[in-house]
């Protein structure tokens, strides 16, 4: 049902893991200099862990042991040791600082590109995208792939410096012995090599299973009620438990696959040691190389596989970062299937007189069972329309194409003449406003909800659209009025407060075409009146295209479309419909409160 | 509001059940430690063995068998020491990711005895940050930290033990006073890292909490193209996350930096003073040597200790978190001696003075009085706000009501086993929360055994069944998170087919028609008159053609119920039903006139 299901995550994943990483790396450019003054510190600190060993040197040499002992030059050096800790200690606490804020940079622009790609997607996307999955690769992923630049990058770089040290200073001593042990590194890239397709499929699993986990528990937490009142605890707690479980398995085997490897190098080092020894000790014995020479070699290949086991232990950082660039990346690279134009027209809103048109729409969410068949109208600038139908005929879906949620299959909608398609989204849906049933609003007070947290518009504003559409008493009834603070998804308001306010949303952002989907069944009747008396005042001229139930909601339309499984079926004003006895005038005589089985009883 | 189980709850608490974890465990602890112990142990012959064999060469006692003893030696401690070390750091991931489980475990668990009025106020980006980062910081400090603890308190003892072996014991002693600031620097340090660390994990919740509410409303954001302005509320939160990350990175930065400095002061005491010792003539150079080589040793498990306290400090900012959440007493639990019953027949009584949220400023309703006896319909209908949903949601204990208020067969709420009273309703909540499963699962949902007839049964009664057969997956068909592939009527009919299956004594339709239309409501409307003859039915509507049949009707207005009576009998009366009436009909009455 996802568009990244887990197999197909640990498919696709494999071989595009690295290359998911470099693609993250343009994040990382801003701060370049920051990881460069990184790199400058990192070779003050090594260099001053290798002085003391040295200043001890000089001490004993001249200082102590020396023919004329000479406590000054003694307390010279002492001073000069504090002097060096000191640096290597600021030198270290630096590095710490500024490669963890270049990697928190770095993560932030990361988090704020992924935000705000996941946001251009089109509605197909959430569609099929768990909304707990997706938090997860905010939250978590970022995070792991910050250690990329972060351990990874410092380790690299110590140690690696470490490395070519010991190298360097290997090919000195003895080119041939030096060189002989380099054969020593395609046996660590094969071993590498060998691990690494494991490795990433562990860290894969994981992930994967832990972003199930979170999928599963950000729906159950939403739906929590529903759970209670069903008495499903144990039911849903076995489910959860079998994601736990197979997460904590998955969890097991990557650490003991890391485990095995890192163990894997440090055997090999020591077997190396030992083959030292072994062909070392021969060759002196033969008198081919020099007795000091084995001695120093022998604390080389130590000194060697030091920076490499502490590689191979960041190689499980580079591993998990890759897998976790990787789900990012494939968010990243799902293309919006909306996008603006190259030529998009930008839109002056004060300019949009309002006109609809659809020609020809046919449209289908899943390609074969079209939703929308060949439907075409036109509602004139300023016009009330009223879209009334059956359940689940598709009239909602025929408002997402107008403010583009989905493009439709084929044909074309038309806003003042152009094809929604050349007209900029945010243009688009600033002059196009939608209200649906499901009110949704933010933790926040009112204030904020109303204005949907834009600073541009004034208290005031916000009071006179609550006003406008009898919101106002409602929110003055709360305990803080427009400061209220609502809870997570207005939990705090009843279900026909939330819709209030969405209304009052609604007029404060003043657009020039106004549909409202089902946004007043919630409502009581009278509210209802209210509301719609406040609406028709603030929509005098604009165009209003409204989808209801009630059919008394629509009644004074100047053109009521009847839509039935995806066609429009009859159109006309209300009294018109009623004469000519179709699926209107049925649904219509059903309408009353005095409409019992069939007969019609007469209102008192 | 019941406490009682208040005690047996805080035995539950995150540190506790850690420190019971590792109490069960303590064998499995104790032989991995012992094995990482052994392991370094083992390797200290590694150098020895090194020290004797160049020795042995550079004096030219060595034969070509002994070369390659030795070698074998070296190979064997090292394939050994690996072995012993794995063993151990194996021992202690397993371990550490078994509490990870449970602890996930636990907080699911714990969430689903928690109330709504709990979940009103948390948000689920926050909730989910815990489980997924805190638990984590647990599980690291408790795999990661053990492992890196054992070994520097092992290298730390045995270095100090050698440094004191050394002769001069005066030395050492003097030596050794920096190390005396280690206390100390845990002392101060620890607590600010770990409230640091605390912050920043609210600040990541903070992220996660807007990520997912703005995603869940992305259809709102979009039609309002308030895409900039959630944009800038999220990046508001991830810098709020770096610049507290900051203040964590700086105190545990210059704490980690700082422990090995203490090390290295004490080195520099030991140039100074032992070289004066030395040059004084009072020790010997060969012992002032081997000193200040065993000193220096003492800097890398130094270094160790300041990543694990890190490590330790930040978990234990995260457990703490966990404690808070875990530690919230489900508002609605159990009764300690429920009440003899398992089914209840459907006789609901309320008497109410008044009922006020926890967080409200006054009552929402007041004197709630009313009798529903098993088998009756009452429709409730009123103002938006009138309080219809929370009289309802006090039925199942969704929220509490005063004990007392509100009986059933007889008993109270309160006394009744949350399973027996809650097996005993069917809830169609106003918003029908769908899953993203199959709808046949969602209407399923109440029972593992329907058989596909009797979901679509079920789907006949709700007006369903036509369009689920014609979608081509039919009652496989997967709804999309929340139900969002399905129209808002398919939405609410598969949420009162979810409740009709159920088959309750009590069935309570919170505005669950409001999403239909009229044709549909009607045949909803017929059906439910057929099959819950017999059975108590509630119904809250703003559309009175639902409620007009009930046995009796209640008109809530600002939290009290101002008309009651049959639907003629209220028409008569001529108050807020009847104008709610009559502005329904208006429609009617203009046309047919
Ligand atoms: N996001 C979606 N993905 C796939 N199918 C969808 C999606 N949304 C709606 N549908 C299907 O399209 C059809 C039309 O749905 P639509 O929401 O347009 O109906 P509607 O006329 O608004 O009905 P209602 O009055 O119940 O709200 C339904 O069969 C529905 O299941
Ligand atoms: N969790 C809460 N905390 C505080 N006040 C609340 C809470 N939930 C609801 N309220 C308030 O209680 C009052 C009654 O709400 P309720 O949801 O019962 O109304 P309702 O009659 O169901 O309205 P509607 O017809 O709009 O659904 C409202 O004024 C609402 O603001
Ligand atoms: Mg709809
Ligand atoms: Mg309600």
């Amino acid at each position: 049902m996802s568009a990244l299901t887990p197999s197909e995550q640990a498919r696709r994943g494999g071989n595009r893991s690295m290359g998911s990483l470099l693609k993250l790396l343009p994040f990382a450019k801003r701060y370049r200099w920051h990881f460069a003054a990184v790199v400058l510190l990192v070779i003050v600190y090594n260099a001053t862990t290798v002085l003391p060993p040295y200043l001890v040197k000089i001490a004993i040499d001249s200082d102590i042991s020396g023919p004329r002992p000479n406590l000054h030059g003694l307390w010279t050096i002492s001073l000069l040791y504090v002097g060096v800790v000191l640096l290597s200690v600021a030198a270290n606490y630096l590095q710490i600082l500024l490669v963890q804020y270049a990697g928190q940079s770095v993560v932030r622009e990361i988090r704020v590109a992924l935000f705000q790609h996941i946001e251009r997607q089109s509605m197909a996307f959430f569609d099929t995208n768990a909304i707990g999955r997706l938090v997860t690769n905010v939250s978590s992923d970022t995070e792991t792939v910050s250690q990329f630049f972060t351990n990874f990058f410092l380790s690299m770089l110590r140690d690696g410096l470490s490395l070519v040290m010991v190298v360097v200073a290997m090919f000195e001593l003895n080119v041939r012995i030096a060189a002989w042990s380099m054969l020593l590194i395609p046996v660590l890239f094969g071993i590498s090599a060998l691990y690494r397709k494991r490795l990433r499929r562990a860290y894969q699993t994981t992930r994967t299973r832990l972003s199930n986990i979170m999928a599963f528990l950000a729906e159950n937490l939403a739906g929590i009620r529903i759970i209670q009142i069903f008495h499903q605890e144990q039911r849903q707690a076995a489910r959860f438990d079998a994601l736990n479980r197979s997460h904590r398995q998955a969890s097991v085997v990557e650490y003991r696959t890391s485990v095995l490897f890192n163990r894997t190098f440090e055997m090999l080092g020591n077997a190396a040691v030992a083959a030292v020894v072994w062909i070392g000790g021969g060759a002196v014995l033969h008198k081919t190389i020099l007795f000091g020479t084995l001695y120093a070699f022998i604390n080389y290949i130590r000194q060697f596989f030091q920076p490499i086991n502490a590689i191979t232990q960041q190689w499980n950082t580079l591993q998990s970062a890759a897998v976790a660039a990787d789900r990012i990346g494939q968010v990243l690279s799902v293309e919006p299937a909306i996008v603006d134009a190259p030529n998009a027209f930008p839109l002056a809103l004060e300019a949009v007189r309002g006109e609809v048109e659809f020609e020809h729409v046919t449209f289908a969410y899943k390609s074969e069972v079209p939703v929308l068949r060949d439907v075409s109208f036109r509602v004139p600038a300023g016009s009330f329309v009223g879209i009334v139908g059956p359940t689940g005929a598709g009239k909602s879906s025929l408002m997402s194409l107008l403010i583009r949620f989905y493009d439709p299959t084929s044909g074309r909608i038309l806003l003042d003449g152009r094809d929604i398609r050349d007209i900029r989204q945010t243009d688009l849906h600033r002059a196009v406003g939608f209200v649906q049933q499901e009110a949704n609003l933010f933790t926040g007070t009112v204030l904020d909800n109303i204005r949907l947290f834009r600073d541009d518009i004034s208290r005031d504003a916000v009071i006179a659209a609550a006003e406008a559409v009898g919101a106002h008493e409602v929110v003055n009834r709360l305990p803080d009025g427009y400061d209220t603070f609502l809870y997570s998804k207005g939990a705090n308001l009843s279900m026909g407060e939330r819709q209030l306010i969405s209304f009052a949303r609604i007029v404060c952002l003043n657009p020039r075409v106004l549909i409202l989907d089902e946004a007043t069944a919630n409502l009581d009747s009278h509210t209802e009146a209210l509301v719609s008396r406040g609406l028709q005042a603030v929509s005098a001229n604009r165009t209003t295209l409204v989808i209801a139930h009630r059919l008394a909601t629509v009644r004074r339309a100047d053109c009521i479309y009847v839509v039935n499984q995806g066609r429009i079926v009859e159109s006309g004003p209300h009294e018109a419909l009623l004469c000519r006895g179709g699926l209107y005038a049925e649904m219509y005589a059903k309408s009353g409160a005095a409409y019992e089985d069939g007969k019609m009883v007469q209102p008192i | 509001m019941p406490h009682q189980s208040g005690n047996s709850q805080r035995t539950e608490s995150p540190t506790r059940l850690l420190r019971q974890f590792m109490w069960s465990n303590k064998g499995w602890y104790a032989l991995s430690m012992l094995s990482i112990i052994a392991s370094e142990i083992v390797m200290v012959q590694f150098p020895n063995l090194l020290g004797r064999f160049t020795d042995a060469l550079s004096a030219h006692r060595l034969s070509g068998r002994m070369i390659l003893q030795y070698a074998g030696w070296l190979l064997l401690v090292g394939v050994a020491y690996v072995i012993l070390y794995g063993i151990g750091q194996l021992r202690n991931g397993q371990l550490g990711r078994a509490f990870e489980y449970q602890l996930r475990k636990r907080l699911f668990e714990h969430w689903e005895r928690l109330s709504t009025s709990y979940f009103r106020r948390r948000s689920i980006g926050d909730l989910l940050n815990h489980a997924m980062n805190d638990v984590r910081a647990v599980r690291e400090a408790l795999t990661g930290g053990m492992n890196l603890f054992t070994n520097a308190i092992f290298l730390l003892v045995t270095t100090l033990v050698m440094t004191f072996r050394t002769i001069s014991v005066r030395l050492t002693l003097v030596s050794i006073i920096p190390l005396l600031a280690l206390p100390v620097f845990i002392i101060w340090w620890g607590p600010r890292i770990r409230e640091a660390s605390k912050s920043a994990q609210e600040a990541l919740s903070d992220m996660a909490a807007v990520t997912e509410e703005s995603l869940s409303a992305i259809r709102l954001v979009k039609a309002t193209a308030s895409e900039p302005v959630e944009s800038a509320r999220f990046t508001e939160k991830v810098d709020a996350i770096v610049q507290r990350q900051m203040v964590v990175f700086r105190r545990s930065g210059l704490f980690q930096t700082l422990i090995p400095f203490t090390g290295s002061v004490s080195f520099g005491i030991a140039l100074a003073y032992g070289g004066y010792l030395t040059v004084s003539g009072q020790i010997a150079l060969g012992s002032f040597v081997a000193f200040t080589l065993y000193l220096a040793m003492l800097i890398t498990p130094l270094q160790q200790m300041g990543f694990v306290f890190n490590y330790f400090q930040r978990a234990s900012a995260s457990l703490k978190r966990l404690e808070v959440l875990l530690s919230e007493v489900p508002e609605i639990q159990d009764p300690a001696v429920p009440a003899p019953v398992t089914h209840l027949e459907g006789e609901i009584d309320v008497n109410l003075p008044a009922f006020q949220y926890p967080d409200g400023s006054e009552p929402v309703l007041r004197d709630i009085r009313f009798h529903v006896a098993a088998g009756q319909t009452v429709g409730i209908v009123g103002r938006t706000g009138s309080g219809k949903t929370t009289l309802v949601n006090l039925l199942p204990r969704v929220f509490n009501p005063p004990p007392g208020t509100v009986r059933m067969d007889g008993y109270d709420v309160h006394d009744l086993a949350l399973r027996t009273l809650r097996e005993a309703i069917a809830y169609v909540p106003q918003d029908g929360f769908l899953f993203s499963a199959t709808i046949g699962e969602n209407i399923g949902f109440s029972r593992d055994d329907a058989t596909p007839q009797m979901l679509l049964q079920a789907a006949e009664y709700a007006g369903f069944r036509r369009e689920i057969e014609q979608f081509p997956d039919g009652l496989d068909t997967v709804v999309g998170e929340r139900g969002v592939t399905l129209s808002g009527g398919q939405k609410q009919r598969a949420a009162i087919a979810r409740a009709l299956l159920k088959d309750a004594p009590i069935l309570i339709l919170d505005d669950s028609l409001s999403a239909v239309d009229m044709n549909t409501e009607q045949h909803i409307l017929a059906h439910l008159r057929r099959i819950r003859a017999g059975h108590t039915t509630i119904i809250v509507a703003h559309r009175l053609s639902a409620v007009r049949h009930a046995d009796f009707i209640l008109v809530l207005d600002g939290g009290r119920i101002v008309e009651r009576g049959r639907h003629e009998a209220l028409l008569e009366m001529g108050g807020l039903y009847a104008s709610m009436y009559h502005l329904q009909e208006a429609a009617v009455e203009e046309v047919t006139s």
